[in-house]
């Protein structure tokens, strides 16, 4: 394993600001291409909705607001203990950036555990679309095309959890392996923007799933 | 140019900002708006989305070019909205079946 | 030609590392450019395969060499074994990896790792779609319209979508490593406006790789979802659009041809340049013009769904767009020709593909505008008209500029020299075929012949034998030069540094050039194309 003063400067850059330079636009572009794959189905979401507004409330009111509330504040607290380990790295404290990853990948297990519960109750009450999926209402057809979008969606945004999730634990147990200083520590910055974006994603899912059928 | 190093203190005061904001996404949720509601929770959300971007990712902080890549995006994304939006809102301009 | 006095005798990047972990574990951008070059040559052979059993079912008029399913999965599967296996990967993957960090004064790519990434990522998706094609091929056409392809269709619709989306992963890593090498890893004095064309094309070709990829892989994902768990996203049962589908598919496909294009066009730039020994005429506009191309491209994907349902002011919206996208490429084309007045032109191989381009290219670009009038289009809408159209395009112009590129770079890539004869013989066999293969499907769909149908009226036999006939032709022009650059890497004659007396970074190395491309990082003074300001440099090379 090289140690952070060779792999702060690979051969092809000219300085190690450069390299940090350059990972950080080439994790930002990676970004923009998650906004445009995420965005196709925001963009699917936008229009159904425009089509089928009263079915999609309808669906909107299935929506667990506590759970859903109280996994936002879980995740947008795992920002803060991301973005606070970035800032602890970065001044060289090594040992508070570990513990800060850890409750960063805490934190994100959390938020999973409540998104699946709320999975199973969308099962027990047969809102699942393809597997089991019952409605009573005038609008049955809008209200299952609104759930296949709610799976897609926060289920792809699972997915990314899962995987920052892993990296975040690897990350942390590198840090503890010594592999970062106040030097270079790149890697954490980078994961930083992604943990980060894959917050404000669900703050939008929050937003378009959950809300709209609160009134009722 | 060297790297961006943000106060902590920023760092808290963006999270009561947005906790604060999250509440009050839902509290909006009990008011009867109709379909504005939708608007309205995704304004919020973009407000909060801004504030992550703006401080956590350091976006103010950082390089022009990273603002513009940011805004490039999001335009592209408003492109494929918008340009097909505008399709399923203006069918049923003309008087004609089917079309 | 000065006879080159041999470099001492240090590595090249061919012979500084042996065997074949070397080659599978490079983070060299060189190498990847070759292992690429191999597996799209691959692909090519069998999309290439495909294409010529559809050309034999197509000599009789009856559907008697293959059934009509079969024909629905043959010409799906030439489509995707071209689009995404063969066309987008071409020339970014194989020239632009090659000599991107060298025309910029690299040593190698922002992101090696990433880069060697990529290509195994496309192997991946590539085994997954040949699998799929093995197991029984696909029939929905490379377009996966639903609800055909999520409900009806009994193929292996999932995976040959995988293939693709897998695939796709491989386009967006390389997107990103060009613009991060590009913004980033510029020699110093290489300014923005210094830059050869070639990587200015390449830039706005990553752009779409990164920002119109994501939304296929969106797309096939919701397809896959569709299929597998039956909910209606795209289909009417449960009140999905069909129409959605086809808006999210050609929001990405429309810019796909664009990427398909302009590393072509980054190619056209460069030989136009060395065979005329000028610099490109209106470099400027040139520039700003790849750009145009490709932000403007991501607003007419409408104009493939004209007769599909959408409405009619979003139709001429769309139509007007379509117009307006084809002032940038002729622009590029009218600069082109005017870099050939008053200069020294010379007919080497790769000038003959470059000019060829040129022809075909504004062939093509000149009938898309037939088809961007929406009253000519509702009559040669899926007719051969529409095939026609795009196969001036993507083979009379991106297969000739990938052919003109290799022949031009051939002695820099392999050190070896290729024989100047047959190759411009072969060069005029590919322009005669491709143009008796493909014009008579201009006047076929005139007449009305639908593309996709196994079957077609005894009275158009006569054009599709022609074009047949064409087919037979290309495919001796192609095979050529196969043949003769395999031989002329292990017998050919060594080439000097800079055979073509060209300006350009990568000419001022080895051929072939060492691992690390530049022993010293070169500081850049001229502008780019300085033939009258190297005139002396260039004569004594």
């Amino acid at each position: 394993m090289s140690s952070p003063e060779v792999l702060a400067l690979r051969e092809q850059y000219g300085t190690a600001d450069q390299q940090r330079e350059i990972s950080t636009i080439g994790m930002w572009i990676f970004l923009a291409t998650e906004v445009m794959f995420f965005g196709g189905l925001f963009a699917g979401f936008a229009i159904y909705r425009m089509y089928y507004t009263q079915g999609f409330m309808e669906g909107s009111a299935e929506m667990e607001i506590v759970l859903g509330s109280v996994n936002t504040a879980v995740l947008i607290t795992s920002s803060l203990t991301m973005a606070l380990s970035v800032y602890k790295t970065s001044i060289g404290k090594q040992f508070h950036t570990y513990l800060l990853l850890l409750a960063t990948a805490v934190l994100g297990l959390v938020f999973l555990g409540i998104k699946f519960t709320e999975y199973y109750l969308h099962y027990q009450h047969h809102k699942v679309p393809g597997i089991w999926f019952e409605s009573t209402s005038p609008h049955s057809g809008a209200i299952e095309l609104f759930f296949v979008y709610y799976f897609c969606m926060t289920g792809l945004h699972a997915l990314h959890m899962i995987i920052g999730i892993s990296v975040v634990v690897v990350f942390a147990i590198r840090t503890a392996l010594g592999r970062f200083n106040a030097l270079y520590h790149t890697p954490i910055l980078i994961l930083g923007l992604y943990w980060h974006f894959v917050d404000i994603v669900w703050v939008f899912l929050f937003g378009i799933f959950y809300i709209s059928g609160l009134h009722r | 140019m060297p790297e961006v190093t943000v106060s902590p203190r920023i760092y808290y005061l963006t999270y009561a900002a947005l906790l604060c904001l999250t509440l009050g996404t839902v509290l909006i949720g009990y008011l009867d708006l109709g379909w504005f509601s939708m608007f309205v929770a995704v304004a919020i959300a973009a407000i909060k989305a801004t504030l992550i971007a703006a401080f956590f990712m350091h976006a103010l902080y950082e390089k022009v070019m990273i603002r513009l890549l940011i805004a490039g995006a999001l335009l592209w994304f408003m492109i494929l909205v918008t340009l097909t939006m505008s399709d399923y809102i203006t069918r049923s301009w003309l008087p004609l079946p089917g079309k | 030609m000065i006879a080159h006095l041999a470099a001492p005798e240090t590595a090249d990047y061919l012979t500084e590392e042996r065997g074949i972990r070397s080659w599978l574990l490079t983070t060299d951008h060189k190498r990847i450019g070759l292992l690429y070059t191999f597996s799209v040559t691959f692909f090519f052979a069998v999309g290439a395969l495909f294409a010529a059993l559809m050309r034999l079912e197509l000599l009789t008029p009856a559907s008697d060499l293959v059934d009509p399913e079969t024909y629905n999965k043959l010409f799906s599967m030439h489509g995707i074994m071209m689009v995404w296996f063969f066309l987008i990967p071409s020339i970014p993957n194989t020239l632009g990896n090659f000599l991107i960090p060298m025309m910029i004064g690299a040593k190698d790519v922002a992101f090696p790792k990433l880069n060697l990434a990529s290509w195994y990522v496309f192997m991946i998706g590539g085994c997954v779609a040949l699998y799929s094609m093995m197991r029984g091929g696909v029939d929905t056409g490379w377009t996966f319209y639903t609800p055909f392809s999520t409900i009806y269709s009994t193929t292996y619709v999932v995976g040959a979508a995988a293939g693709v989306f897998i695939s796709g992963f491989s386009s967006i890593m390389t997107g990103l490593n060009f613009i991060a090498t590009i913004h980033g890893l510029r020699a110093p004095g290489m300014t923005w406006f210094r830059l050869p064309l070639f990587i200015w094309s390449h830039y706005a070709t990553s752009v779409i790789l990164v920002l119109a990829t994501p939304i296929l892989a969106i797309t096939l994902l919701m397809i896959a979802v569709e299929r597998i768990f039956q909910v209606g996203i795209f289909s009417p049962e449960l009140g999905g659009d069909p129409v959605l589908f086809q808006h999210m598919f050609w929001f990405y496909s429309h810019p796909a041809v664009y990427i398909m294009v302009l590393p072509g066009m980054a190619v056209i730039s460069e030989l136009v340049a060395a065979f005329s020994r000028r610099a490109v005429f209106g470099y400027v506009f040139v520039a700003f013009a790849s750009i145009a191309i490709a932000v403007i491209g991501f607003l007419v994907w409408g104009h493939h769904m004209f007769v599909a349902g959408q409405s009619v002011y979003s139709a001429m919206a769309f139509s007007v767009l379509s117009y307006l996208v084809a002032v940038p490429s002729a622009i590029k084309v009218f600069n082109w020709s005017a870099t050939l007045y008053k200069g020294s032109v010379s007919w080497d191989t790769p000038m003959l593909y470059a000019i060829g381009f040129i022809g075909l290219f504004t062939v093509g670009g000149m009938t898309g505008l037939f088809l961007a009038a929406l009253g000519i289009d509702v009559h040669v809408t899926d007719t051969y008209f529409v095939i026609a159209h795009f196969h001036y395009i993507m083979v009379g112009g991106t297969v000739m500029a990938f052919l003109g590129g290799v022949h031009y770079w051939w002695p820099k890539i392999s050190g070896k020299l290729y024989p100047e004869g047959l190759a411009r013989l072969s060069a005029l066999i590919v322009f005669l075929g491709f143009n008796l293969t493909f014009f008579p499907q201009f006047v076929l769909g005139y007449l009305g012949m639908p593309r996709r149908y196994a079957a077609y009226p005894p009275e158009w036999q006569a054009l599709n034998v022609l074009s047949t006939a064409g087919a037979s032709i290309l495919g001796i022009g192609y095979l050529l030069p196969l043949c003769y650059l395999i031989w002329s890497w292990r017998c050919g004659p060594p080439a000097p540094p800079n055979p073509w007396r060209a300006t350009g970074l990568e000419w001022q190395t080895p051929s072939p050039p060492p691992k690390h491309n530049f022993e010293v990082t070169p500081v850049v003074r001229r502008k780019a194309y300085d033939y009258e300001g190297m005139k002396e440099e260039l004569r004594l090379v």
